[in-house]
């Protein structure tokens, strides 16, 4: 079982009078060039915090023209990750394929990553979000295909000795021959978030691929989608060990329940209702008819739908509380989830900085052993 | 009268196509609207002097071939190809907005496969400072206030409708996987150039054939600077506005809409009666 800690990057200072979304067309003159440059040290002062508390790798993704996480490059934030951390994996969940053109673009920067780390990096690999598709004009009919050759030119890039040509559909190449090459061999591990698409997860399970359950659902989500990959999986035929699974989610622990609700109440509902607010537009043809129905009729599964602290806990949709009660639900729903890859977001819209270090010295300190050792034993025991 | 329903093959793509009427043929191009999907009021007027044939574009509900479809260009193909498996005269075009722009398209490359065109609230253009406006990922209500003058109309309230009870009860599935399905079509040729094609406008002066320019007075999806470029890119062509209507003139004022292409196409006969 591996720990990450993992980093959105979200802007805490969205005017309080402003309503609308966080994405697409949330204006970008409230993003203040000055507060940012205290944002993005600070938040690379919490990623680097997570080595020295033990955690077994740091995890950042990609995100454009949005409040939410301000990371539209995740590889600028690696690869200064590559050089100032020693031993944590860097997981980069994802490069959005579609929009890198062409995409060898992303086989040379994780390989950059993977070979200035000493072979750190986890590759993800991402359709892109829906916001995603109007930020960048890309035609989202088109998005899974692309993703599919893209990923598919990636790994040849990896793998086949250069040159070659590579001729898709969407990509043409005469001469694919990408410098550096990366460290891990045959490739870096490939990681792929999916917020539930029965499409991705078969990929993944095709592919032995780990697969990301995308956060912010109700748990019979997860637990749907996880049964669903390792159903995949056994078409496949075989059993995914733990760590072909990943789950992410929001904690938050203080002295008591009570402490730890006063403390983050306010910086959750700032992301649910704030952050979240947009995230799920779906533009046409991103993902079927058939499972754009699905996702209509699921919305009330979706964590902005939260309106209060009950909500929240009857979909553990975080996990809030004392070391106690976050070791108990922790351990409870790693073991009904079946994962072995767990990604905690311990810093979470505007949870400010003293609170955030001390909730990850609390999970660090206190709930990462516990699970440790209560996961170890049952696997020494099995 | 009522339509006859029939499934057609169009080069490999099973194309469903409504049909009634006599007279010189009428080949309708529809709008990401609904209304290919039923034979409206509007047909029907037509119907009275015209052989009017509605067929449903290549992915929407009811045709196949969405894989075949990459932009407006195979499109304005597969309507030269279907105008070839009907074996008919060069038609009257009429086309809807998004039907539109396939029209304006087929009119400028084949302009010898066109009888007369009717271009009602088309798209295809870029007309700096007069933006088309979004109408991808807007919620329901939006869509009807963009599409709709009176929003007191059954589909706009049927949007104003699915926007509030949306969450507690979604709309029936296959409503909303016919929606999506029309939305994903018409993303396909439409979304990055959105609703237009740049080389269109220069291609305009091709046209050959007789061309109303239709527009609903308060179009608020197609700015009316959209019709006026038209009328002055097309040699002859004539604007007429209807008022108190938004951007489906076919499904909001059927009647004047009808009354208006009628009296044009009564005027550009395509094969004009013998001079005794």
């Amino acid at each position: 079982m591996k720990f990450f800690f993992f980093h959105l990057m979200p802007w805490p200072h969205l005017p309080k009078d402003y309503q609308g979304p966080a994405w697409i067309t949330c204006p970008n003159s409230f993003y203040d060039p000055e507060k940012g440059t205290a944002v993005y040290n600070r938040y690379l002062d919490e990623l680097l915090y997570a080595e020295e508390l033990g955690f077994d790798g740091v995890v950042v993704n990609e995100h454009h023209a949005n409040a939410y996480g301000n990371m539209p490059s995740p590889n600028l934030i690696g690869s200064i990750l590559a050089r100032q951390t020693k031993r944590v994996k860097i997981a980069i969940v994802g490069n959005a394929l579609p929009l890198y053109n062409p995409p060898v673009r992303v086989a040379e920067e994780f390989a950059m990553i993977d070979v200035i780390s000493g072979g750190r990096l986890i590759a993800g690999m991402v359709v892109g979000g829906g916001p995603e598709y109007y930020s960048n004009g890309l035609n989202p009919t088109h998005a899974r295909e692309q993703f599919y050759e893209a990923q598919e030119l990636i790994v040849q890039a990896w793998t086949r000795p250069g040159p070659f040509e590579f001729h898709g559909k969407h990509y043409k190449l005469r001469y694919v021959n990408p410098w550096p090459r990366p460290l891990q061999q045959p490739h870096p591990p490939i990681w792929i978030p999916g917020a539930g698409s029965l499409e991705t997860m078969e990929f993944c399970a095709k592919r032995r691929y780990a697969y990301m359950g995308i956060p912010y659902f109700h748990k019979r989500v997860f637990q749907r989608n996880f049964d669903f990959l390792r159903e995949a999986c056994a078409k496949e035929g075989y059993v995914p060990d733990p760590e072909q699974l990943g789950w992410l989610t929001p904690i938050y622990i203080s002295d008591s329940d009570e402490q730890a609700w006063r403390e983050y109440e306010q910086h959750l509902f700032y992301f649910a209702h704030r952050l979240l607010e947009g995230i799920t537009t779906a533009p046409p043809g991103y993902t079927t008819a058939k499972s754009v129905v699905r996702m209509v009729q699921a919305r009330g599964d979706f964590m902005s739908n939260c309106k209060t602290r009950q909500d929240i806990e009857a979909g553990d949709f975080a996990i809030v509380g004392s070391v106690a009660t976050v070791r108990e639900k922790m351990r409870d729903l790693i073991e009904t989830y079946g994962v072995g890859n767990i990604l905690a977001l311990l810093q979470l819209g505007t949870l400010p900085a003293d609170l955030t270090r001390r909730n990850m010295e609390l999970y660090a300190r206190e709930v990462l052993p516990y699970l440790r050792s209560h996961f170890g034993a049952k696997a020494a025991a099995a | 009268m009522s339509a006859a329903t029939e499934t057609l093959n169009v080069r490999g793509i099973e194309v469903t196509l409504h049909r009634a009427g006599r007279g010189e043929p009428l080949l309708y191009l529809h709008s990401a609207s609904a209304e290919a999907s039923a034979w409206g009021e509007a047909f029907e007027l037509l119907a009275h002097r015209y052989d009017v044939i509605v067929p449903v574009h290549p992915g929407f509900p009811g045709s196949g071939g969405l894989d075949r479809i990459q932009n407006v260009g195979d499109l304005v193909l597969h309507y030269v190809d279907l105008l070839n498996a009907l074996k008919i005269q060069p038609p009257h075009v009429v086309g809807s907005s998004l039907g539109g722009w396939i029209a304006a398209e087929l009119a400028s490359l084949y302009p010898e496969r066109i009888g007369s065109l009717s271009l009602v609230g088309a798209a295809g253009l870029w007309v700096e400072g007069a933006p088309i406006a979004e109408v991808f990922g807007v919620l329901p209500g939006q869509l009807a206030e963009r599409l709709f003058f009176d929003q007191q109309h059954p589909l706009a309230q049927m949007l104003h409708a699915a926007g509030e009870t949306a969450f507690d009860t979604p709309p029936p599935e296959e409503i909303l996987l016919a929606f999506h399905q029309s939305t994903e079509a018409t993303a396909r040729v439409a979304w990055n150039p959105y609703f237009h094609n740049p080389v269109l406008e220069r291609r305009l002066d091709r046209i050959t054939a007789p061309v109303l320019v239709l527009w609903g007075a308060e179009d608020r999806f197609i700015p009316r600077a959209h019709a006026e470029r038209y009328r002055d890119r097309i040699r002859g062509a004539v604007l007429r506005t209807i008022p108190q209507c938004g951007h489906l003139p076919a499904i909001e004022k059927p009647d004047q809409f009808a009354r208006e292409v009628l009296t044009f196409l009564d005027a550009h006969p395509v094969n004009p009666p013998e001079v005794a």
